[in-house]
């Protein structure tokens, strides 16, 4: 089936090129850039994991961070101390979060609904910390965990720009995937209309704790990419910055979208980089965009985008055909 | 025996303390289903305003504290019809109010940091005490308190028995509370929704710089303690009951003797394990919390 290419597909091809080939396009030399871009790909798999519990699931979920502390704790615990290779634990560390989420969120969360959720997640990880301070001998406490080895002894920042792009494309289809299968529908289905969707056979129970495992496994993994990215994590990373980041790129973007938290991570990584020197202004900044954005654009930049097509769609549609 | 009598008067001082301080989440929480994120600041805003009115412009105590809080009456009454209202109109109003009382609580306790900066600040007590000369120091029987610990008990229970008559007596209150019990039955009989939300966070403001002064001159503030005492008061609300007033008072009373002894059999750091640990299971057996019951 032949058909026209719509320019959104145009630009995300040249975009995701870009990406690619941007290490070869000066990039390598300007290792400050390639390490913003790392960092967005790992936040791009946060931000989508959460959208996908919160936008796509419906599940009203504040603790995604914990998920990616608890597979970079585990992963960096495991390839420091025992020396394993960080292959082995990573997908460890999904597993790790994975587990604990399923059991300690999503089991409670059968039962609950909304605000309670909230209530749920949030606690949970801002338990996280004082339980590394009870565990220090092990995590390092308050300190945080040091000198993490890299993806292999010796990578440079290209190779782990590299190695995160892949990550994040490899994620970013599976979730593609997932949202478009049965599995998406059915997550979309239990948010909008439960009781219908589970007059149709639509089990509940089991989406639900399917949609809490998988979306604390790929956030498990991100974590696992974060500390063998970044060579150390402490509790600062489940303190209130990196949590209101991460809310800030899917309000941004627009919640339930499927590129909407890709294109707000980039926003954000970037646009946060460069606000370093308004320091401690930077925090208030983000509330002031997260407020502005629900208020005024609750359905964040792929709303605008989406208006804005229309609107240009129905200038060239009205305008006379040239004589 | 006598260490144990202490960690339960000390227990029962920061309950009574946690009770005023979750009282203004179930108000809001009970009547208009909205869940107050920026709970913690709001309570900072009220304690630091008072330290302001009373060192900057050298009020009395009590004048400062009553500026403070009829700002925060104000403001909670602008808050809802700035922001709130709109969002309520919206489909997924319950988790858009939660974010945006985030960000605004993020976005206030940095204008607090810039304004104040991030050394502590103590509001002087009611009675000043010094336990090295015993001076306002108070002994009954084996249990040693101050003087300003038994006035913060009391102002904390005659505030609470205020509020209970306001909210059973006042023609105001039976509003809050018919709205509360439901709308539809409260748009009946002719109560103005809006009207009755707008005040519902007004008084609940209101409340919590209360609640926040009281907390000042207990302990101490900085912007950012008002994150820890929200997350307290999260799992005192959820552990009585959302929306119920009564419930929240148990819970805090409960939760702060469980502080006090936990504090003093084992260790202060694993009280909060010990908090989460009663919420995980309040939520898993009981979601609707000790008294379940409404506003």
């Amino acid at each position: 089936m032949k058909r026209n290419l719509s320019w959104r597909e145009v630009a995300l091809v040249l975009l995701g090129l870009g990406v690619v080939l941007y290490p070869f396009l000066g990039g390598r030399n300007n290792p400050y850039m390639l390490h913003l871009f790392t960092l967005f790909f790992i936040w791009a798999i946060v931000a989508s994991n959460w959208n996908l519990l919160m936008g796509y699931a419906g599940i009203s979920s504040l603790g995604n961070i914990g998920f990616l502390a608890i597979g970079g704790y585990v992963s960096g615990i495991l390839s420091k101390t025992f020396g394993l290779s960080p292959w082995v634990t990573i997908p460890i560390g999904g597993a790790t979060a994975s587990v604990a989420v399923t059991l300690l969120l999503g089991l409670p969360a059968l039962r609950l609904k909304g605000i309670y959720i909230a209530l749920l997640t949030l606690i949970f990880a801002d338990s996280l910390p004082s339980v590394l301070t009870q565990t220090r001998g092990v995590t390092g406490g308050a300190m945080g965990l040091h000198d993490i080895p890299p993806f292999f002894p010796g990578a440079q920042k290209i190779h782990t720009y590299y190695l995160c792009l892949a990550a994040f494309l490899l994620i970013e289809f599976i979730l593609y995937r997932v949202v478009r299968s049965r599995t998406g529908l059915a997550f979309v289905a239990l948010r909008d209309a439960e009781a219908f969707a589970t007059s149709l056979g639509v089990s509940f129970y089991r989406e639900r704790l399917k949609v809490f495992a998988l979306s604390s496994f790929l956030t498990g993994i991100a974590g696992g990419f974060y500390v063998h990215t970044l060579g150390d994590i402490s509790p600062t990373t489940l303190g209130i910055e990196p949590f209101l980041l991460a809310i800030a790129m899917i309000e941004l973007g627009g919640v339930g979208t499927f590129f909407g938290p890709i294109l707000g991570s980039a926003i954000i990584v970037f646009g946060n980089e460069f606000l370093r020197v308004a320091d401690i202004l930077r925090l208030t900044l983000l509330g002031a965009i997260i407020c502005t954005i629900i208020l005024f654009f609750p359905g964040g930049l792929m709303q605008l985008l989406d208006r804005a097509e229309a609107w240009v769609r129905g200038r060239m549609r009205r305008r006379p055909e040239p004589a | 025996m006598d260490r144990f009598l202490n960690a339960l008067a000390s227990g029962v001082i920061s309950g009574s303390l946690y009770a005023i301080m979750a009282l203004g989440l179930s108000i809001i929480y009970g009547v208009s289903r909205v869940f107050n994120f920026a709970h913690g600041v709001v309570a900072l805003i009220g304690g630091y305003l008072t330290w302001m009115f009373l060192t900057r412009l050298g009020l009395g105590l009590f004048p400062s504290m009553v500026l403070a809080l009829l700002i925060l009456f104000l403001a909670g009454w602008l808050l809802y019809h700035a922001t709130i209202r709109g969002l309520l109109r919206k489909p997924n109003w319950e988790f858009s109010t939660v974010l945006f009382l985030l960000g605004l609580g993020i976005l206030l306790e940095n204008v607090l940091l810039q304004v104040f900066g991030p050394r502590v600040k103590a509001i002087p007590p009611f009675v000043p005490f010094d336990p090295t000369t015993g001076l306002g120091t108070l002994r009954v029987g084996p249990v040693i308190t101050t003087w300003h610990d038994v006035l913060l008990v009391l102002v904390v229970v005659a505030a609470v028995l205020g509020l209970n008559a306001f909210l059973k007596w006042s023609w105001t209150g039976q509003a809050m509370r018919a709205v509360a019990a439901s709308i539809p039955g409260a748009l009946a009989v002719g109560i103005d929704i809006q009207r009755v939300f707008a005040l519902t966070f007004a008084l609940a403001f209101l409340t919590t710089g209360f609640s926040g002064v009281l907390l000042g001159t207990k302990y101490y503030m900085t912007p950012h303690v008002g994150w820890e005492w929200m997350v307290k008061g999260f799992v005192i609300v959820t552990f009585g009951g959302l929306g119920s007033t009564t419930g929240a008072i148990y819970a805090a009373a409960i939760l702060g003797i469980v502080e006090g002894l936990v504090s003093l059999y084992l260790a202060p750091i694993w009280v909060w394990p010990i908090w989460f640990g009663i919420f995980l299971i309040v939520l898993l057996l009981r979601p609707q919390g000790i008294a379940g019951g409404r506003l």
